[in-house]
Formats: structure tokens, sequence, C-alpha cells
């Protein structure tokens, strides 16, 4: 199984990389093109950088990529990676690839950014993986349309937004799974074996 | 409900770890990815690497050790000391860190914050303060709190945050290395008046220490080093006397 991290800026992509590799089966690879990472079984957006800049690099690549995702291409996004399966953006100009209906926001709360663990409440992202407390690090968040594409909610202070979104084999998550420890890696294996099974 | 945070800090220098670490009764002066992963396995939250190399050669190995730790550590990882450039925070993200600490160079040239914040996002700029008491003020330090500054700590806090900073490392000098206890006052004084998370540091002696850190400090993390590393408590017990104090922490256990 192909699994191709688009690289659309500078971040650490390390410990993702391990992560998905322990799935049993991924060859993961990067590519920096986003025209060549659709030529995958599996696409990966990572959670780093911003929006606008990530925009910018994703623009090329934008309509083809959003097609490939509407004709059954398994996707997860990470943080940012979320954010870019959504239209637009407060953090910065350019869009998403709209995949899901709803603009990116600044988090309503006055601790910003949100570092560290938080609940997913009302998980049910994946059948085989649970998560209960995950690590996130970011400043804005998805409002999603569409209530039933919210496949988890996390709260910080008194904003509740979604954790995780779902439609299809395409997943968005504002948590970073590689930073969540081993609940964390079982997801992202989890994740793995059910798009491709 | 956002949890408070036992953060581990390790002292690396040429890419070894510097000071010895008791780990199950075996002191271990050696690889910061074990220790580092060791760590993670113990409920460590986050881990952060100070590096006190005093040479480019020592420097250099710095890279390589990082990106072998985000291969094996599962949770965040912040890399501090001798972090001058924009490229310099670039290269440590990209070798794997997901946080860097800025302390001299962004007294020197506040520039560096914003310059950070706008290219990566300001949730991996970590703004590190160190401070020391004077009769009614904090004054800031550099270069490892040998050079005074002009800069009151409360002040250059909301300074660093508003150039950029998405979190405070806040080290009080007086009470560093010394177990009496992190400077309460000082933290609480940071801590209420920065809107980003602000980490502890300075003074563990025991595990009220933290707690107190994370509740009269009003600190979202403790950064704890000496304690741990000498043996004198571990992280799951940390983590069991804030459990009982009240205090939102992730369970591990």
């Amino acid at each position: 199984m192909r699994v191709t991290l688009f690289d659309y800026g500078a971040g650490n992509l390390h410990s993702l990389i391990k992560a998905l590799a322990t799935a049993p089966g991924a060859d993961v690879r990067v590519q920096e093109d986003p025209l060549r990472a659709l030529d995958t079984d599996v696409l990966v957006l990572p959670g780093v950088g911003a929006f606008g800049a990530a925009a910018a690099r994703l623009a090329p690549g934008r309509e083809a990529m959003r097609e490939a995702l509407d004709a059954g291409l398994p996707c997860l996004g990470i943080c940012l990676g979320m954010q870019l399966l959504f239209e637009e953006s407060d953090e910065g100009a350019g869009q998403g690839l709209g995949y899901f209906p709803g603009r990116v926001t600044r988090l309503a709360a006055r601790h910003v950014p949100q570092i560290g663990w938080n609940d997913v409440e009302e998980d049910r992202a994946l059948q085989a993986a649970r998560l209960s407390t995950v690590y996130y690090a970011h400043s804005f968040v998805c409002r999603a349309v569409d209530a039933r594409e919210v496949v988890g909610w996390t709260t910080h202070e008194g904003d509740r937004f979604p954790a995780s979104v779902r439609r299809g084999n395409v997943l968005g998550v504002q948590f970073h799974p590689e930073k969540s420890s081993h609940a964390g890696v079982r997801f992202v294996q989890a994740f793995l074996q059910e798009v491709s099974s | 409900m956002l949890r408070r945070r036992i953060i581990v800090c390790l002292d690396v220098k040429g890419g070894r770890v510097v000071k010895g670490v008791q780990f199950e009764g075996l002191r271990d002066v050696g690889d910061p990815v074990e220790l580092a992963r060791r760590y993670e396995e113990a409920g460590a939250d986050e881990v952060t690497f100070l590096d006190i190399s005093a040479s480019a050669e020592e420097r250099q190995t710095l890279w390589d050790l990082v990106q072998r730790t985000a291969e094996r550590l599962f949770i965040p990882l912040t890399v501090g000391g001798g972090v001058r450039t924009v490229d310099d925070v670039g290269r440590a993200l990209r070798a794997g860190a997901d946080k860097v600490s800025i302390n001299s160079a962004a007294v020197a040239t506040p520039e560096l914050l914003t310059g950070c914040a706008e290219r990566f996002g300001a949730q991996c700029v970590v703004a590190s303060i160190d401070a020391k008491r004077e009769a009614d003020r904090y004054r800031v330090y550099t270069h490892g709190g040998r050079r005074p500054t002009d800069w009151d700590a409360v002040a250059w806090a909301k300074e660093c945050v508003r150039r950029g900073a998405g979190e405070v490392l806040l080290t009080s000098i007086d009470r560093d290395g010394a177990r009496t206890g992190y400077d309460l006052e000082l933290t609480r004084a940071v801590a209420e008046a920065v809107d980003v998370p602000v980490i502890a540091s300075g003074g563990a002696g025991r595990a009220e220490h933290v707690r107190d850190a994370l509740t009269l400090g009003a600190a979202d993390a403790a950064l704890v080093a000496g304690i741990l590393h000498d043996g004198l408590t571990t992280v799951g017990a940390l983590k069991s006397l804030l459990n009982d104090s009240g205090i939102a922490i992730r369970s591990t256990t």
C-alpha cells in the first residue's frame, strides 16, 4: 500500500512517517508536488505550517486533489491538513480543498494557541481504535457546516469544535495522532487498515 | 478539558546527555533518544532537549540527534539552546523538533519571534525567559543567566507573545537547581499577564512543588529535570499526586 505525504512546507514529518510506517504493508513516501502526490493508494496531509502558505503550495493541484478525494482516494488530514480539507481560513488567503463544507476560524478562547493534551468526545472516527486524550497544538479550528460529518468533538475553554470529521474514506483530525503516544500510533495504523481493506 | 503537563528536560551536549539519569536503579549518561523514549513510557507529556554545546562542532550533532529521536518518540519534542535565526528554527523543525525555544536571540532580535511565527506558526515558537528576583521586580537575563538585560520579566513575556511566541518557558534563576520549589510569585505574575501557556521551570525538589506551580503558580505545565534524573521521584509519582490533588492530567496508567 503506497502512503504518500504531501509535504507543503517546513516542519517535522519524521514522527508521522514513522507512525505510518508501523502499519503492516505501508510503503511511505514524501512528495512535494501536489499532482504527483495523487499517484498513491492513501494520501496524507500533514499538520505543520500556516494555512496561506500551504494553500499556495496546494493551488496547482487543488482541483485534481479534490476530484481524487471525490472519486474515493483515502485521505488523512492532520491539524492544518484537516483545515485544508475545508473551504477557507481566517488564518490566511487561498482556498482549501472544500471537501468538507465550512470555514476555518480562530479558537474562541482566552488561551490561544491550545497546546497540550485534551479529550476526544463521542469519538466514532474509526471502528478499531478509540481515543480519549490526545495532543493538540493549534490556534484555528474547523467549523463544519454538516454536523453529521463530525465524528469526534473537543472543547477548549468555552469553545466546542470538531476534533475529527469524516466522510467516506476521508478523515480529518485536529489533533496530532503522531504526537499522542501509543494510542495515536494505533489510531494511524487503524486508519490505514480500515481504508485498505 | 486541557490537561496540565509534565515536561521532562534533558541537557545534551555533543549529541549526548551530559547529566546522569537514574532509571530503574541504573545511572545512564548516554543516549538522549533512549532516555526520551523511556520518559515517554513513564508517562511524560513532552520532552525538551536543552542543547548546552559550547562549540559549532558539538552543535552539528544536535540535528542528527533530533531526527533519531523524532523517529522513535511519539510525544512532542522541544529543542532549545543556541537557536539564533529563522533558518536555525527551520532546520530544527525539519530535523524533527515540534517546537523550538528561543532565549538570548529573542532579546537581541525580537523580530526573530515574529519571523518564526509567520513562517512556522506560533504553536512551535517557545519564548524561553530566564528571570532573577530583584527588590520589587524580576529582571530578565540572557546567556545562561550571566548577562542582565533592561527587561522586566512580565513586560518581556508580554512582548514575546505580542511578537508571536505561542508558549513561554519561564525559568527562575534563583531557584534553578535549588530544589526549594518553583518561584510561584514569578510564575503567577507571568501566567496572569499572557494568554499563551506558561511552563514553570527551576526549583522542583519534590512532587508538591510541581503541584504548587500548577495551582498557586497558575502554570499550564511544569518542566522537571534533576529530581527525575536523580531518581528522587518518578513521572508516575508526580502524576499520582497531581491527580489526587484534583488537577486534570493525562492519565497514562
